[in-house]
């Protein structure tokens, strides 16, 4: 996959679980900015992010990522190019 | 089926994170349009809300409580280090542990009327002993076991709980899969969100019955489907059932249907095929376990299966939507589907080999209860046939009735029966007066306040059992008697043996010294079959509205005799009302 469809794979992700529209997502959406991105939602995310790239974050990743940046910044570390 | 479905209420109470549960069940619930709402409980707050008869769990008005209480949150730090305490201490442990839950339970039940699905523990795989673990006198995986083999025990006879074994689902994922430990340590999440789907699949197989929505018969092709090959080109000897590596699975997909068949499923067949050829394959092929006495109905022709399907449904005398399709041609499912989308078709593999995993799977047959008659009752829908055929050959209804040799007996309601008369009041919608649902505890609280008769009524006939096959409700004044429920199985409309409990429920009236029997008719989309039945037997309208009519009949001016077709034995004399009257 390109860094392109990453990016909508991603996108998509985002949009199911936290309602919000693909648009909308910049770097700096965050638990603060989206009312339903709460711990529970979060761990979903995680599970779906995991699912969608193949990529098994450690504990650590989790706790640290505060934004959509974060997350970004994760899944590049785990090879996949956004 | 009530004529206005309401939602049904299921609250979800557990020991972890489980709005995943409730999202699964909610998404299930969707895909088998199941009407339902739902409640989570608040996070490991379940103890609170079940003894709080003021707690929103009540305020939700629940019909089913899924309790889901996890090994290792009850287990604490035991989980760890279950031999820090002694044998007689971890036994001690599990009784305490049986303690709560059943008191949990009994408040759910005093407090609520739902039914309570209740989870027992993962034995877990592990143990701090490793290999020692079983030569303890007590083991810490056996004190699991023990309190597993407890919670069964206890509700056995309780059909207001029920066991979800979520043991055996584990095991049935694989119980290293269970739990994703990072989702654990950073949610309190104890069961892998990929396995939610799963989880809440198994529940609907509670939830379908609990709406009646259960499927009573099974229609099956024959070719490729009940064994091997096509019997018109391959013949009887060439088509494949029996114990060869090719007639196997065929051969244990018959022993799989038989067994729905012992469980009360009807079984019928919708065939493309000479019936000649088939009726000597069922008579002659040494490795056949369905026979002809197994069917309740056969369709082998050349008509099209929709039209097949339709009939079937008649002479069985069932709904559309309590039928089950298996058939290995996917164009007729693909038929099916089209035109009788109430028909459930299953999906059956290309690969025979799966043929009994697939049909064991199907959780739709599920009932909350088998009574005597469920067991029997493939037997009975035979024997149905036979009538049927034996009806063609009499040449008017009177005779045949009485060729019939129909005798019936009349009983007052017992701890025996009660099961089955609730099961009627629910499952019975043709000939039923009122439609009136009512639950085992509210029959049996009927059956000791003194001021209800509840009798049941069994038939038999020349060609075997009916079992019970309708029941009366009657609230019993001083002077005026009131039919509140009165119902008969469709199976046997038409046979008079409604008069006769008619009589019955008349003659003890009289006996009595009671002057009028009020009856009431409640018409809904399906029971027009007993429309006139309180017209026909001399009660007189007294009042007629949209929504029902009520007859009376006047007991002191009117005797009524028994129907002549049918011998009537009555149970022993009434007690309970009788004092009331006296």
């Amino acid at each position: 996959m390109g860094a392109n469809d990453n990016i909508n794979t991603l996108h998509s992700i985002l949009s199911k679980i936290l309602g919000i529209s693909a648009q909308e997502v910049t770097d700096q959406t965050s638990p603060d900015t989206v009312p339903r991105w709460d711990s529970y939602n979060g761990l979903m995310l995680v599970s779906e992010l995991e699912t969608q790239f193949n990529v098994n974050f450690t504990m650590d990743e989790v706790v640290a990522v505060k934004n959509v940046g974060d997350i970004k910044a994760s899944l590049r570390k785990h090879g996949i190019d956004l | 089926m009530t004529e206005h479905e309401q939602a049904f209420t299921i609250a979800i109470l557990s020991s972890f994170t489980a709005r995943g549960v409730e999202e699964a069940v909610r998404l299930a619930c969707q895909e088998s349009g199941l009407p339902y709402r739902t409640y989570l409980g608040g996070y490991n707050q379940y103890g609170q809300e079940i003894l709080d008869p003021q707690s929103r769990l009540y305020a939700f008005e629940p019909l089913l409580v899924i309790l889901f209480l996890d090994t290792r949150s009850i287990l604490g730090d035991y989980y760890f280090h279950p031999y820090v305490m002694s044998d007689s201490d971890r036994r001690q442990w599990a009784e305490n542990k049986i303690q709560e839950i059943s008191s949990l339970v009994e408040a759910i039940k005093r407090y609520s009327s739902a039914t309570v699905l209740l989870h027992n523990f993962e034995v877990p795989v592990y143990s701090p002993l490793g290999i020692l673990e079983h030569k303890q006198p007590f083991g810490f995986k056996e004190s699991i076991e023990l309190l597993n083999a407890k919670l069964r025990e206890s509700f056995k006879d309780d059909f207001r709980v029920f066991l979800f074994d979520y043991d055996a689902f584990c095991a049935n994922i694989g119980k290293r899969h269970i739990l994703d430990s990072k989702m654990y340590y950073l949610g309190d999440i104890k069961l892998h969100t990929r396995h939610l789907p799963e989880l809440a699949r198994a529940y609907t197989a509670y939830i379908k019955p609990m709406l009646r929505q259960t499927k009573k018969c099974v229609v099956l092709d024959l070719d490729n489907t009940v064994w091997g090959g096509i019997l018109g080109e391959d013949g009887i000897e060439g088509i494949t059932v029996g114990p060869t590596p090719g007639g196997r699975p065929f051969w244990e997909f018959q022993k799989s249907l038989l067994a729905l068949y012992h469980r009360g499923v009807i079984l019928a067949v919708n065939s493309k095929n000479n019936f000649d050829e088939v009726a000597k394959v069922f008579s002659q092929h040494s490795y056949m376990v369905l026979r002809e006495q197994h069917f309740a109905a056969m369709r082998i022709n050349w008509e099209d299966k929709v039209a097949n399907m339709r009939s079937l449904a008649k002479e069985i005398g069932i709904g559309l939507d309590s039928m089950v399709f298996i058939d290995d041609d996917p164009v007729n499912r693909t038929m099916m589907k089209e035109y009788l989308p109430e028909v459930m078709v299953v999906d059956l593999p290309n690969d025979p080999s799966l043929y009994v995993k697939t049909l064991q799977e199907l959780d739709v047959f599920n009932v909350l209860q088998l009574t005597e008659e469920d067991w029997e009752r493939g037997l009975m829908y035979v024997q149905q046939r036979q009538r049927k055929a034996f009806e063609v050959s009499a040449t008017d209804i009177t005779e045949y009735l009485l060729g019939l040799q129909i005798t019936v007996v009349i009983e007052l309601a017992t701890t025996m029966t009660i099961p089955r008369i609730a099961q009627l009041t629910q499952k019975t919608n043709q000939f039923n007066m009122t439609t009136r649902r009512y639950s085992e505890d509210e029959i049996r609280r009927f059956s000791q306040d003194g001021a209800h008769l509840i009798v049941s009524i069994k038939a038999s006939d020349k060609f075997g059992e009916h079992g019970t096959i309708g029941a009366a409700i009657v609230e019993t004044g001083r002077k005026s008697w009131r039919i509140d429920t009165f119902l008969l199985s469709c199976r046997v409309i038409g046979r008079r043996i409604e008069e006769a409990l008619l009589v019955y429920i008349i003659e003890q009236a009289r006996t009595s010294g009671v002057r009028t029997i009020v009856g009431e008719f409640i018409p809904t989309k399906k029971n027009s079959p007993a429309k006139d039945f309180y017209k026909k037997n001399g009660f007189v309208c007294t009042e007629s509205v949209d929504s029902g009519q009520r007859w009376e009949y006047d007991v002191r001016v009117q005797s009524y005799p028994y129907p002549d077709c049918i011998t009537v034995l009555t149970g022993e004399t009434p007690t309970v009302w009788a004092q009331t009257t006296t």
